[in-house]
């Protein structure tokens, strides 16, 4: 009962992080009964009607129900702490803000129940999902929770904006502030002002399809094209809202493990809010394949290679980091050097799909679906298990096993691999996605096979996680309140941190407080 | 705290704005707006800006009433999804104006000052397509 009407900023990040994992498992198996079915041509273990709702299901689950709200839970927890707060700005609103998502996410469960889950795919295209074509109420249930969710994800951000805002430490200016709230911050922005994009858009589709408007018929003179353009405005913001917090987490736990400060602190800041801008700038880069103009495939083709620029800062400046460095091999320190790799690979990938006659052979081939997953798996997920391994101590006071996490650690990188890198290989021969079976085509079958093993291993390894945190929740060696020898505020509360964060208000005169307190003989400030 | 929650309120509010910019620019395109007569329409108009005069004025009780008797005047009006989607937001207006704390109340009149210039918005541009 007391998680319940918790309000505490801590309980609040745990419930997210915990409703974040249950998705997360639901979200996969929905992925391992594609994989099933894909991994032999002509396949028919499940219908092509159970096949479009485990495609639409599993990517509005990861999207909406796992990445932003895991992100969300890490930001509610560790914000304050980091930046010398007892509690977030507005605690109800943090706590009305899960619940309204946790709803969202039962009601678009509950379609199962009614035997018409949503089926049109996480972006619901119009008009497959106008009224003659999605006849079912699938697509409202889908529609009314992603605005059950859009409002949470609103609510949320104002509060981690608020608390940044209002509630840091005496002498923590923004430029002292650790990367993970500075790009929390940025995230939560692209929140409040990408949110209400798909808002709009879902009105108007509700609208179309309850009270007989005709926003997306061209029958009725209404634009399908409407439906992708607002869709889109939210669309990519939305991969930085999810990417940005991973690489707050990477660039606070690659500097602990090489022992040296980040690398051109200012850089991965003002690069953050560079991404920021021009994620509103690149929305049509996802519509090249219908008819744009000329001049307008242009303009989104040059900002969708510009905003690799400041993206590649941030990769050079961990490398940077790194070089040098006295680097300790810990599990999260291992899942935040292959996240370097992997999300490079998404990277480029994202660049060439930047390159219109790229786009117009690649697109709905399954060349997108590996790059969507080593952008959101390589980079989201690959530094949430990071993040999990840095942070699990201060969350119980417990030490995950390291020989468990070196393990598991190898699993996801080879299962990862395994099973999205050949999708490639699929994609530039011709697959498209969103099929659920294929003839027997050359190669078509031995690749899809490929990904299903490597799909296999990949549960396994995140498993083994799952098994690592549950029995180091009990059996864990004591954490101490700094098991890592780290520099940010949240390692100078207790683990887990109690009710009151800080029994004192810390004073911060640099970005490392921790470093300054452990050694007044040379502080950071004095450099500074 | 005060501060704290008029950012929040003023962070809510920037959202909204978008909702709505995006909301009237599709209406207005696809010629989907709200057919408001310039007297019943003004006469709605009016009741919003009285409600701002009383936020202003801390009168909560007086915008509460004038909220209720706006949204019934709404009710009274032909159907549109824009004025029914702005309608409940001030539905929601009026009822945080009665139940929040003295306190709260120059945050809210924030609120309601907001969705008094959307309504304007609305009204102008359905009058004028």
């Amino acid at each position: 009962m007391t998680w319940l009407l918790a309000l505490d900023h801590k309980r609040i990040g745990i419930l997210y992080m915990l409703s974040a994992l249950l998705f997360f498992l639901a979200g996969g198996m929905e992925a391992m009964v594609m994989r099933a079915q894909l991994a032999a041509p002509n396949l028919k273990l499940i219908s092509p009607q159970i096949y479009n709702q485990m495609f639409t299901m599993h990517g509005t689950t990861m999207i909406f129900l796992v990445a932003m709200p895991v992100l969300t839970g890490f930001g509610v927890y560790l914000v304050p702490l980091m930046i010398g707060a007892n509690q977030t700005a507005l605690p109800r609103l943090g706590a009305l803000s899960f619940w309204l998502q946790l709803l969202g996410g039962v009601l678009l469960y509950f379609s199962f129940a009614t035997g018409s889950a949503p089926n049109a795919g996480w972006f619901s295209y119009a008009p497959l999902s106008e009224k003659p074509f999605s006849p079912g109420p699938g697509v409202d249930f889908w529609a009314f929770a992603l605005l059950l969710i859009a409002a949470a994800s609103i609510g949320a951000a104002i509060n981690l904006i608020v608390t940044i805002a209002t509630e840091r430490a005496p002498g923590m200016t923004m430029r002292l502030v650790p990367l993970f709230v500075w790009m929390t911050f940025v995230a939560s922005v692209m929140i409040v002002f990408a949110l209400p994009a798909l808002a709009a858009a879902l009105v108007m589709l509700l609208s179309d399809r309850l009270l007989a408007a005709h926003f997306f018929d061209p029958a009725q003179g209404g634009a399908p094209l409407l439906w992708q353009h607002y869709f889109w405005i939210f669309g990519h913001p939305e991969v930085y809202i999810v990417v940005l917090p991973a690489f707050g987490m990477i660039s606070e736990i690659i500097p602990v493990f090489s022992r040296k400060p980040i690398f051109g602190y200012p850089f991965v800041a003002t690069s953050t809010v560079a991404i920021a801008f021009l994620s509103y700038g690149v929305w049509a880069h996802h519509m090249f394949a219908v008819a744009l103009g000329r001049n307008f495939l242009a303009i989104f083709a040059a900002a969708s290679m510009l905003i690799a620029v400041p993206t590649g800062m941030k990769i050079f400046s961990w490398i940077a980091t790194m070089w040098g460095g006295s680097i300790r091999f810990t599990t999260a320190m291992l899942f935040a050097v292959a996240f370097l790799l992997e999300f490079t690979i998404g990277g480029l990938s994202g660049v060439a799909f930047a390159t219109v006659p790229v786009d117009w052979q690649l697109t709905d081939t399954y060349f997108v679906v590996a790059h969507i997953h080593y952008v959101l798996f390589g980079g989201t997920v690959f530094a949430l298990l990071a993040g999990v391994h840095y942070w699990f101590p201060k969350f119980s006071g417990r030490m995950l096993d390291e020989k468990l996490g070196h393990w598991s650690f190898w699993l996801v990188v080879l299962g990862f691999n395994t099973a999205v890198f050949v999708l490639h290989f699929l994609g530039l021969i011709g697959m498209p996605r969103r099929v659920y079976t294929y003839p027997d085509l050359p190669w078509y079958g031995a690749l899809n096979l490929i990904s299903t093993i490597g799909a296999a291993i990949l549960v396994f390894g995140i498993l083994l996680v799952c098994a690592n945190v549950a029995m180091s929740l009990f059996f864990g060696a004591e954490a101490g309140d700094d098991p890592w020898n780290a520099w940010t505020l949240e390692w100078a509360a207790a683990s887990p941190p109690l009710a009151q964060n800080f029994a004192e208000v810390p004073e911060v005169r640099s970005r490392r407080p921790l470093w300054d307190r452990k050694h007044p003989e040379a502080p950071d400030w004095m450099h500074v | 705290m005060r501060d704290r929650a008029q950012l929040g309120m003023a962070m809510l509010l920037i959202s909204e704005a978008v909702f709505f910019f995006l909301l009237i620019l599709a209406c207005a395109n696809f010629q989907a707006l709200p057919r408001l007569y310039v007297f019943s329409g003004s006469i709605l108009t009016a009741l919003l800006l009285a409600g701002s005069v009383s936020m202003w004025r801390k009168w909560r009780w007086a915008t509460v009433a004038l909220g209720v008797v706006f949204l019934v005047g709404l009710v009274g009006t032909s159907f549109a999804m824009l004025t029914a989607v702005h309608g409940l937001f001030v539905l929601a207006g009026v009822i945080a104006i009665g139940v929040v704390p003295v306190s709260a109340i120059r945050t809210m009149a924030l609120y309601w000052y907001f969705f008094t210039a959307v309504w304007v918005v609305i009204f102008v541009v359905a009058r004028q397509l």
